[in-house]
């Protein structure tokens, strides 16, 4: 257990150091503005004096150890520093975003974790055509990239298919529809806003918990003890849901620590697609703007929340298969 | 849930590779629909321009200090025809050109209800100098002072030609008791952070959104603002088009001229083109050899074929300019050496040396496939370097790059910005990469800047366009304009004189939301 500990110590030291030198590896300046929509101004004057003032406040002027100092310093005091492009704090920046991203990436990942788990033992218990059938579909959504899928419903929605909004997290400054209404129906806007984008990464992730839970449940089939519980006069479900699905589990419950940060990566996808203003959005924004404030707390906190799922996953691993002990 | 055909137009758009454009009427026959006379709100499809004050608001492209103008006022404005007055209804200037005086408007009111006076005005001149507005700069401006509650003085340097368009008319005027006690506004958004004496008053920003709500100032000293709520929403550049049409939006733009031609006969949504003020370029290190060789650059001008590069990239009528400052800009020089499409004289410029040149471009940039035949044509070998915006920046800026790509707005305002490119004194993007070095260039774009003569000011500028096009220290491929697709029976966009601000091809010029 204390090995384990010191290994994800360890990591989270490398993390940081990596999260405040990779935006720094990009060639460019967070001075070097550029515009989201590519319109961009050959207008704006800031003369050179201004420009070496901007640097200064925010500590660009310093050699590269005395940026990673004062760096460490903020984040000793949780405070993840000033946003360059948005002229905002990081933290108010990623407190509005996050709940974006969570909501969409706990969607995505409880109904593509427990529908893809479900469709995989179904299709493992019964095999024959709906075995077939179910590995074909699988398979080929395995096979499409995340932006093919947002592409394929963004224009699958402008060729007359109005039934979903063109874009954003929720309708704009929409009044409070009555008394009835209020968060009732905001949540109602917000869900209707983000099906789509949702719709998109379930798509992604499922075939992968099918196909792994179908994989694992099939070479169970023909296991001493599923005998044993047919031979007590047990029910095919009871005998699948019982005594199969809880040792197929395990691989699964891997993926799923596994899955969170490839739906980290594709939430950024979706989100720019779909206009939802989660993480993946402001860290899209942030590239474009060299930001590196808003780079670095993305990463840091996006990097330790796959660290914490996967030590997560590791601790429920002991429990769930006492064997393998530390 | 019919599948329109123009809805599936729509869908293809981006796929189609040539398409005719319907020639556009210019603006002044799509424009100037009568308006009904109340609406109770449009919507614009941008960006998030952040903090909605003069010091934190965006100035990565325009939309942020295009928003300012809605919520403050300056001390002069442009409409169709030229500058026009504004918060100061008539102003002297010094025979030295070092002295104007404003008189202010009566009556004018802050979003608060304080008075907005000549105390406001100086207050912000000082304010700016500590606490630059990254829009438009100051340093012109040597010191400020009260005359009367209703006169000021704003005294210069040194005689500055385009003050009175970019300083009086781009600077916002800030209330004086709001930001006097507030030391660094580039935190600050505590209260009145937004009040300004605009025709719109902030009611609400969405931060995580990106979205704006703006309400129309019920005691605007122009009179009753026609339009009750403003929004500005953001929303991906790819579905704007579509937001338009399906009502989600009342005004978006698209640099796609074919584009009119799939609203031809839509009674609701129109098409406004506005003045080709952004322009497609070529920045020349003109240090590195070969490029440092005159008649390499014009061998490089001769062998394209611009016109076919425009119609292929915008889709529209060509606009090919040999200068600089576009047709239509009021300070165009229509008599600036030109190079047609000449293969034959190129190769007769190169004397039969053949060469390999580097070429800086955009991701999405599809100027380099076409370019690229037409220069091995003529016996140099495109290479086309293909980086984001940030490091091609960086590289312009440090001299590391023989051809520059690069596509930007502002060419349409005063011409003074030929002189800051060129001195060094324009820090954004698009300046970077401006290597050249004229000594009759550098002084007469001195000398221009100071010129208080008009008819002085545009022979001089006049010669430096000249002296551009025979040199091509930039090698222009072609000017643009740009399509603003809008809800006809909600608002009438209009072109404003050399653009808004300086060379923005916004169309929602203050102007349109007033009676005139």
């Amino acid at each position: 257990m204390g090995w384990l500990l010191a290994r994800y110590l360890g990591l989270t030291i490398a993390l940081v150091v990596l999260n405040f030198a990779l935006p720094r590896l990009l060639p460019g300046d967070p001075l070097d503005f550029e515009s989201a929509t590519g319109m961009n101004a050959a207008v704006s004057t800031l003369t050179a004096g201004a420009r070496a003032q901007l640097r200064a406040s925010y500590h660009l002027d310093l050699p590269l150890p005395g940026q990673f100092w004062a760096y460490l310093q903020d984040l000793s005091r949780g405070d993840l520093g000033w946003s360059i492009s948005q002229a905002a704090p990081v933290r108010d920046l990623i407190g509005q975003r996050l709940p974006w991203t969570l909501s969409l990436m706990l969607t995505a990942l409880i109904i593509a974790g427990v529908g893809g788990t479900l469709l995989g033992l179904v299709s493992a218990w019964r095999g024959g055509r709906l075995d077939h059938l179910i590995v074909s579909a699988a398979s080929g959504l395995a096979a499409i990239p995340e932006f093919l899928v947002a592409i394929a419903l963004v224009l699958g929605r402008s060729g007359g298919l109005g039934w979903f909004p063109l874009h954003g997290g929720r309708s704009a400054f929409v009044a409070a529809p009555g008394a009835a209404g209020g968060v009732i129906g905001g949540l109602g806007d917000i869900a209707w806003h983000l099906t789509l984008p949702a719709l998109t990464l379930v798509l992604a992730i499922t075939a992968s918990f099918v196909l792994l839970t179908r994989g694992t449940v099939q070479s169970l089939l023909t296991a001493p003890y599923l005998a044993t519980a047919r031979a007590k006069g047990l029910a095919e479900p009871a005998v699948a849901l019982r005594h199969a699905f809880p040792n197929a589990l395990l691989p699964v419950l891997t993926l799923f620590g596994l899955r969170v940060g490839q739906v980290l990566g594709g939430a950024i996808v979706v989100e720019r697609v779909f206009a939802v203003p989660g993480l993946g959005l402001l860290a899209f924004e942030a590239i474009r703007a060299r930001d590196y404030p808003v780079l670095q707390a993305i990463f840091l906190l996006g990097s330790l929340g796959v660290l914490l799922v996967n030590l997560a996953v590791d601790l429920a691993y002991r429990w769930l298969e006492p064997r393998r002990g530390g | 849930m019919r599948i329109t055909r123009r809805s599936l137009a729509l869908a293809v758009l981006p796929l189609v590779t040539v398409a005719p454009a319907a020639s556009l009427p210019r603006p002044a026959v799509l424009a100037r629909q009568s308006t009904p006379a109340t609406i109770d709100l449009v919507r614009l499809g941008w960006a998030d321009v952040g903090v909605p004050t003069p010091f934190r608001v965006s100035t990565a492209g325009p939309g942020g200090p295009v928003l300012l103008t809605l919520l403050y006022d300056t001390l002069t404005w442009k409409d169709e025809e030229g500058i026009i007055p504004w918060l100061a209804t008539a102003w002297t200037v010094s025979a030295d050109g070092l002295d104007y005086t404003f008189d202010l408007a009566p009556g004018v009111q802050w979003h608060d209800g304080q008075p907005l006076t000549a105390e406001d005005v100086v207050f912000s001149f000082d304010y700016y100098v500590a606490h630059p507005y990254r829009w438009a700069s100051t340093a012109a401006v040597a010191s400020a002072s009260v005359i009367a509650p209703d006169q000021l003085r704003v005294r210069l340097a040194e005689p500055y030609a385009p003050f009175l368009d970019e300083i009086a008319g781009g600077v916002p005027i800030i209330p004086r008791h709001v930001w006097a006690g507030v030391a660094d506004p580039l935190t600050y958004d505590g209260p009145g952070a937004s009040v300004g004496s605009g025709p719109y008053m902030l009611a609400e920003y969405q931060s995580a959104d990106g979205a704006y709500q703006l309400i129309a100032n019920p005691g605007y000293f122009r009179g009753p603002v026609l339009v009750d709520e403003f929004q500005q929403l953001n929303t991906p550049p790819e579905t704007q088009i579509q937001a338009v049409q399906q009502g989600e939006l009342d005004l978006a733009y698209t640099p796609d001229a074919s584009v009119a031609g799939l609203f031809a006969d839509d009674p609701r949504v129109r098409v406004f083109a506005t003045a080709p003020q952004s322009i497609v370029r070529l920045a020349v290190n003109t240090e590195l050899a070969p490029l440092d060789r005159q008649e390499v650059r014009q061998a490089i001008a001769y062998a394209l074929n611009r016109a076919q590069i425009a119609t292929v990239v915008t889709r529209g009528e060509p606009i090919v300019g040999d200068g600089v400052i576009p047709p239509e800009s009021p300070w165009f020089n229509p008599d600036v050496p030109t190079y047609p499409f000449d293969p034959e004289r190129a190769r007769e410029l190169l004397g039969g040396e053949t060469y390999t040149i580097e070429m800086l471009a955009g991701p999405a940039n599809r100027e380099p496939e076409l370019m690229a035949p037409m220069l091995e044509a003529v016996g140099i070998t495109l290479v086309t370097e293909r980086v984001d915006g940030p490091t091609r920046t960086q590289l312009l800026r440090e001299g590391n790059f023989q051809l520059g790509l690069i596509q930007h707005i502002g060419t349409g305002g005063d011409p003074d910005f030929l002189r800051r490119w060129y001195a060094g004194e324009e820090a954004n993007d698009y300046a970077q990469g401006s290597i050249f070095t004229d000594p009759e260039f550098e002084q007469l774009a001195r000398e221009q800047a100071t010129m208080l003569d008009q008819a002085e000011r545009r022979a001089t500028v006049d010669q430096m366009q000249v002296i551009l096009a025979e040199e091509l220290p930039t090698i222009v491929l072609y000017h643009r304009r740009f399509y603003w697709v809008y809800d006809s029976t909600r608002l009438a966009p209009m072109d404003t004189w050399g653009g808004l601000l300086n060379g923005v091809p916004f169309v929602h010029n203050k102007l349109i939301f007033l009676t005139r």
